[in-house]
């Protein structure tokens, strides 16, 4: 456990500092986007600017911390609130180190435990964590992490469910698909993105190859209508949308799979339907937004971008970028932002501890607030809203989670 | 986009003050165009306007989308046994209000109680680390080269990204891209906006393009002058296309007869790899160099002689309909023929020939003299016709050894015409009506075909008399068809040409062949006879240039010394070699990180098939690279206008060509060969090859896997293997013979390959597959592979370099050891360099394998300078390094 806490003091430095220029519909101060001659040539064509966010917070809504509570010394990497099953919206999971710990908000901002998980190994730090769902409706929570292993645990029965081996390398995120929720997407270091059921343990698909990714896969998430197509993004800074359809079969075939999983015909699919660069950095987290996309690199900013596909020319297709939201200081890779389930409000955390909340239903872009406290000072790696948007959950390096309510007025 | 053009305000609720950034101002600078800079604000005001416009109603479209979508995925699925995590809420392990409201100094909730009521979960042994890797059977290009249509792209990362690497040991930043290395020849396109696109243009319609408007566009929209002069010229352009465009009904579906024949196969020579015999090969890529037969064989035209009519509607009945009327046309011709016959030493001193480019043997001119005779006689006596061939029959089995064989030959080949179905379905017909047709049709040139025809005639006779089943009444044609099909033959539409220039390369000036396999429903035979005629000069002059097939002298028609029989002429010729597309730059490049080197110290070069015209001479780039000679040299090219034919006959869908066509291909050049194979008696020493050559290409569609008794494609062609010590491994590498290799743990460090079968020594153990990389490529991506500390290159050779990291098979996984029990060769097989591993000693069943890497002194990894054994420790280091890289940030 010393050696994982040790390796995150070293701090490599962002490397490229790259400036957008765009259209500034706030008062955006020049100092955060020095301007770079390397970059000129990267200048926006006119016709193709952005809208920008303006920092300066309407204060339309107004968060206050209501508790803090200390996991332990472990940089905690994932916390997320269960938007699969309405019964459990209050309940959140975090994961860090080797230990994965499940939560209930309770009403009066108080945090109880519920489940704690340790893995054995120490070696093992995981990274993200989802919820899922069995077919009985049993609540699961799928962990993954630096060995590469996927860990399904049923958290009625306090057991491990399944233990998903195949990954090359390590586990960056896991996703659950928001119709299936047996159907968990994971991406890894390997440079692959596979499709799990966690139900029956199978590995059923397997996104790599030609045209896929050119190295860490680190983030992905399922269309919220289009329960074949999945958007990935990762280190070789190009986002890939990906379809499913023809390999639905497997799919269905997975469920009633009585065999030994890993006798199961599982396919590589080669071929992304788009593949873009929105950014010039590592891409660390992508969304979707209807048929937008917010994706993030750490670039200090969130893109909201439109993928224009060609029907019939699979691969091709040009993105156009419309709305920015500038994040100040937040140039590290592995920060994750999170959304409410009606994707009204958008909350990513910095490496300076402070939570930007934007609004994500105004054009152009408009900062809700912003959410800062005196001892908050390590890197948020990932915030987690609640369904209504109403509590935002903030999973800090140092170990720490922090709970801000939503004041009602 | 949704973008609204309309000319209306542009106030309104854009915010346009806020859009228009300052920088504006300052480059407004002194105007030197009236008005310039005030329309260039407007302009740009109005556009961002539009664009700010645009932007908000794609956003509340989509929001639109995003409200409804979000609230349909609610499950609410109560389980019957989930309840235990609903009580659990109610009775949670403990309540932690670690931070109550304010600051609390002593905030630290001691999370033991929460690890107490921890549950454990046991560890999961870990696999080792790998990258997600495609098999592949075969090498295969980098994806991007074949993506990036014919450039050599080789970047690590997708599509002309950067590959940015951040080192784990703090701030060094490495890019490994090529435009630190060095700036990429090829520039990459600007792409204009519509916004810029529309500046450009209207202020270039309404001022002009004076110097002072560039110089302030281009430092309005911070680009270059002249890329604005040229953007402008540009959309000047596009915009009269776009007028023309209006006007003109656009293109149909599918093949336009009126486009050009190259156009029509460009996907065919872009595409079809000739090596592989495949569309998008994904070895050889596509655009491969055009390697032309430049010595074209003596085509079908060589026993056109012994030939039949193809159809009703063949010249050759035009001819022997021509009687009556023409009549003295057809004694002329006698007379001509005859004297030809006399002539001996060369039946092309009719200053009007146009067909002197066929090459006939003297003896079989003197046969066909002898045939023309009598069917000059068939032709004013329809009655005495059966009788005389059968006279003529015993006369030609009199003649000479020679002219025997030949037309035994072209008993083989006449089979072909002869199964044309049409012209015995409409055998009896009035043919009189046929006469006159043609003499309409013809009108002046009737003499010229007079004059024509003999020389064909000459050709035909022999033929005449293998056909009895053809029967005496046929030849005669109903005439609504003929002036059917002969009506469009005045206007020849450009496709049509150029499949008949096809034809003429590919069949000599046989017209029968010619309309039968390329023009089969375009044209008929006897008008591409009379095209043929009529374009001699024009025909021969452009077919010759495309692939230097045909000699320049008889480009030109009036020079009446022009009689040398053309095949000398054919074999005069000296081989220009073609510039060979690769280049071979990247060769040379020093390899600074461990690489796999194949069992010979020295890379071996890449073998790029020569384009020799002839005898492969000392320039030969096979000899000067030490490489042999394969069957993809020089003279594959007709082979390959063969597979042209059929996939214009196909419509380009490789997939019925390759139903359909490969059978016919083999049926056709397998008789093809036999007749080569008798031109080789006269002919070089190298026509023998040629024929093995190209039965080799059609065993192989034919899935015959003849070429494997014939060849095994290591550079020794036509050589039975040999058995013993030089074992060639090239067969069971072609087979894909190999032994199962298992993948598992290895007992060394990462991975390894484990045999599943015991083997002897020297056995082929499986091949070395990977994606083919340059040399170049391979710097950058060895630079990264060292960090993470596994690199699957394999130097293949002195363009390529195997990289198997992505795509490969399990040997990939076979580890180092200085005492290895396996070697890699990298072995010739058909023009390819390939890797096989071969046990080095008896390999028992289930042991691991290794290869000796070579790696230099210092550049092997821990584990495998130690000795073997101690390595487990070294296994788990290695692990552990590329886990803490992960979250180098």
């Amino acid at each position: 456990m010393f050696t994982i806490q040790k390796k995150y003091e070293k701090k490599t430095k962002i490397a490229l500092n790259q400036t957008c220029y765009c259209m500034r519909l706030g008062k955006l101060r020049q100092e955060q986007f020095p301007r770079d001659e390397r970059f000129e040539m990267s200048k926006i064509a006119l016709g193709n600017e952005s809208l920008v966010g303006s920092l300066t917070p309407s204060n339309k809504k107004s968060y206050k911390l209501t508790n803090r509570i200390q996991e332990g010394k472990i940089p905690l990497y994932s916390v997320v609130f269960n938007s699969i099953d309405a019964r459990f919206f209050n309940c959140f999971v975090s994961a860090g180190g080797n230990g994965i710990n499940l939560y209930n908000c309770l009403e009066d901002g108080g945090i109880s435990s519920l489940h704690s998980y340790t893995d054995e190994d120490k070696e093992e730090s995981f990274y993200t964590v989802s919820w899922a769902c069995g077919v009985e409706g049993n609540p699961f929570v799928a962990a993954g992490g630096v060995k590469g292993i996927i860990r399904v645990l049923n958290v009625n029965d306090k057991i491990i469910h399944k233990t998903l081996v195949g990954h090359g390398d390590s586990v960056n995120e896991i996703k659950t698909h928001h119709m299936k929720p047996q159907l968990v997407l994971s991406t890894s270091k390997d440079e692959s993105v596979r499709l799990w059921n966690v139900e029956t343990g199978i590995c059923i698909l397997i996104f790599a190859g030609t045209a896929g990714h050119r190295y860490e896969v680190v983030s992905v998430d399922f269309h919220p209508h289009d329960e074949h197509r999945f958007v990935s993004c990762g280190m070789d800074t190009t986002i890939k949308i990906w379809s499913m359809k023809e390999f639905w079969t497997y799919v269905d075939k997975s469920f009633t799979w009585k065999d030994d999983p890993s006798k199961f015909p599982t396919k590589f699919v080669q071929f992304p339907v788009f593949t873009t660069s929105v950014h010039t950095n590592y891409v660390d987290c992508n969304r979707w937004f209807g048929d937008f996309i917010l994706s993030k690199s750490v670039e200090n900013e969130i893109l909201l971008w439109e993928p224009q596909l060609i029907d019939n020319s699979p691969g091709e297709g040009t993105s156009d970028v419309l709305l920015r939201y500038p994040i100040p200081n937040c140039n590290l890779w592995f920060i994750k932002f999170s959304c409410d389930l009606s994707l009204n409000y958008l909350s990513i955390g910095n490496q300076k501890g402070k939570i930007y909340v934007w609004d994500l239903k105004s054009c152009p872009p408009v900062l809700v607030t912003v959410l800062s406290h005196s001892l908050s000072k390590s890197v948020i790696r990932q915030t987690a809203m609640s369904t209504n948007g109403n509590t935002i959950i903030a999973a800090s390096e140092d170990g720490t989670i922090w709970r801000w309510d939503a004041v009602t007025k | 986009m949704v973008t609204e053009t309309d000319d209306s305000d542009s106030s309104g609720r854009i915010r346009i003050e806020d859009v228009v950034d300052d920088d504006i101002d300052d480059d407004a600078g002194e105007s030197l165009v009236e008005g310039l800079d005030e329309k260039l604000n407007h302009l740009k005001r109005k556009i961002q306007g539009e664009r700010v416009r645009s932007i908000q109603e794609r956003f509340e479209v989509n929001k639109k989308k995003v409200d409804v979508h979000v609230t349909t995925p609610f499950s609410s699925n109560g389980g019957d046994d989930s309840d235990v995590f609903c009580t659990r809420m109610g009775k949670p392990l403990c309540k932690l209000t670690g931070f109550p409201h304010g600051v609390a100094e002593r905030d630290y909730v001691p999370t033991k109680d929460v690890l107490s009521g921890s549950v454990r979960l046991p560890s999961a042994e870990r696999i080792p680390p790998y990258t997600t890797w495609i098999f592949l059977d075969r090498h295969e290009f980098h994806s991007d080269v074949l993506n990036q249509n014919q450039r050599m792209v080789e970047d690590q990362s997708v599509v002309g990204r950067r590959q940015i690497y951040y080192d784990q040991h703090g701030g060094e930043t490495l890019i490994c891209s090529d435009s630190e290395e060095e700036p990429e020849p090829e520039e990459e396109k600007r792409e204009y906006s519509e916004g810029e696109d529309c500046i450009i243009w209207l202020i270039g319609q309404e001022y002009g393009m004076g110097e002072e408007v560039q110089d302030a566009l281009s430092q309005f929209l911070i680009l270059d002058a002249s890329e604005i002069l040229e953007r402008y010229n540009e959309l000047k352009l596009k915009n009269q296309q776009n007028v023309e465009a209006f006007s003109d009904s656009g293109f149909k579906l599918g093949i336009s007869l009126d486009k050009g024949l190259s156009a029509a196969l460009d996907s065919f020579d872009n595409l079809f790899c000739r090596r592989c015999l495949v569309f998008d090969c994904r070895l050889h890529g596509c655009s491969q160099p055009l390697i032309s037969a430049s010595e074209k064989q003596p085509y079908w035209s060589d026993y056109e002689g012994d030939r039949n009519p193809c159809s009703k509607h063949c010249y050759l009945q035009a001819v022997r309909e021509v009687p009556g009327g023409s009549s003295s046309f057809a004694s002329k011709t006698e007379e001509k023929a005859s004297e030809e016959g006399c002539s001996k030493a060369d039946s092309f001193d009719n200053p009007h020939d146009p067909a002197g480019g066929v090459n006939l043997p003297v003896e079989k001119t003197n046969t066909g003299s002898n045939n023309l005779d009598s069917s000059s006689g068939i032709e004013q006596d329809n009655k005495t016709r059966e009788k005389r061939e059968a006279t003529r029959l015993e006369d030609s089995s009199d003649l000479p050894n020679l002219s025997n064989k030949k037309q035994k030959t072209a008993v083989l080949d006449t089979k072909m015409p002869l199964v044309n179905t049409i012209s015995r379905l409409e055998g009896d017909q009035g043919g009189k009506s046929e006469t006159s047709e043609v003499n309409r049709d013809s009108g002046a040139s009737l003499k010229e075909l007079a004059e024509y025809i003999p020389d064909k005639t000459v050709h035909d006779g022999g033929s005449s008399s293998f056909k009895p089943e053809h029967g005496s009444g046929k030849g005669t044609m109903v005439i609504a068809e003929m002036s059917e099909t002969s009506q469009p033959s005045t206007e020849w539409k450009p496709i049509e040409k150029d499949l008949y220039l096809k034809g003429v390369e590919m069949f000599g000036r046989n017209s029968c062949l010619i309309a039968r396999n390329l023009l089969s429903g375009l044209k008929t035979c006897l008008d591409v006879s009379s095209y043929m005629r009529e374009n001699e000069v024009s025909v021969i002059r452009r077919s010759s240039t495309p692939n230097l097939l045909l000699d320049e002298g008889r480009t030109d028609p009036g020079n009446e010394d022009d009689e040398v029989p053309p095949r000398t002429r054919l074999f005069r010729r000296k081989g220009k070699a073609r510039k060979l597309k690769y280049s071979t730059k990247s060769a040379g490049h020093p390899s600074v990180w461990k690489r796999i080197a194949g069992g010979k110290n020295q890379s071996c070069k890449q073998y790029t098939p020569c384009g020799c015209l002839s005898m492969c001479g000392k320039d030969c780039p096979c000899l000067t690279n030490e490489t042999c000679c394969e069957k993809y040299c020089g003279y594959a090219d007709k082979f390959n206008v063969k597979w042209k034919q059929f996939s214009i006959l196909y419509k380009f869908n490789p997939a019925v060509v390759f139903n359909t066509g490969a059978r016919k291909v083999v049926k056709t050049v397998s008789e093809d060969v036999i007749v080569q194979r008798v031109n080789a008696e006269a002919g070089s020493v190298r026509a023998l090859l040629l024929v093995e050559n190209v039965i080799q290409m059609f065993a192989e569609i034919a899935g015959l896997g003849l070429a494997r008794f014939i060849s095994c494609g290591d550079g020794s062609l036509g050589e039975a293997p040999r058995r013993g010590e030089g074992q060639c491994g090239n067969m069971r590498l072609l087979l894909r013979q190999q032994q199962r290799i298992l993948l598992g743990k290895s007992d060394v460090a990462g991975w390894g390959a484990f045999l599943k079968n015991s083997v002897s020594k020297n056995e082929y153990l499986g091949e070395y597959t990977g994606e083919l990389i340059s040399h170049r490529e391979a710097d950058k991506r060895g630079k990264i592979y060292d960090r993470a500390n596994s690199s699957f290159l394999f130097d293949l050779n002195d363009q390529f370099v195997l990289d198997a990291q992505r795509k490969g098979d399990k040997l990939k996984f076979a580890n180092h050891s200085a005492k290895p029990n396996c070697y890699a060769k990298v072995m010739f097989v058909a023009g390819d360099h390939r890797v096989g591993i071969f046990a080095n000693e008896r390999i028992e069943a289930s042991e691991e394998l290794f290869y000796d890497y070579r790696y230099g002194p210092d550049q092997a990894p821990a584990w495998a300078r130690k000795p073997e054994g101690s390595s487990k420790k070294d296994d788990s280091s290695i692990t552990h390094r590329r886990a803490r890289k992960h979250q180098s940030h």
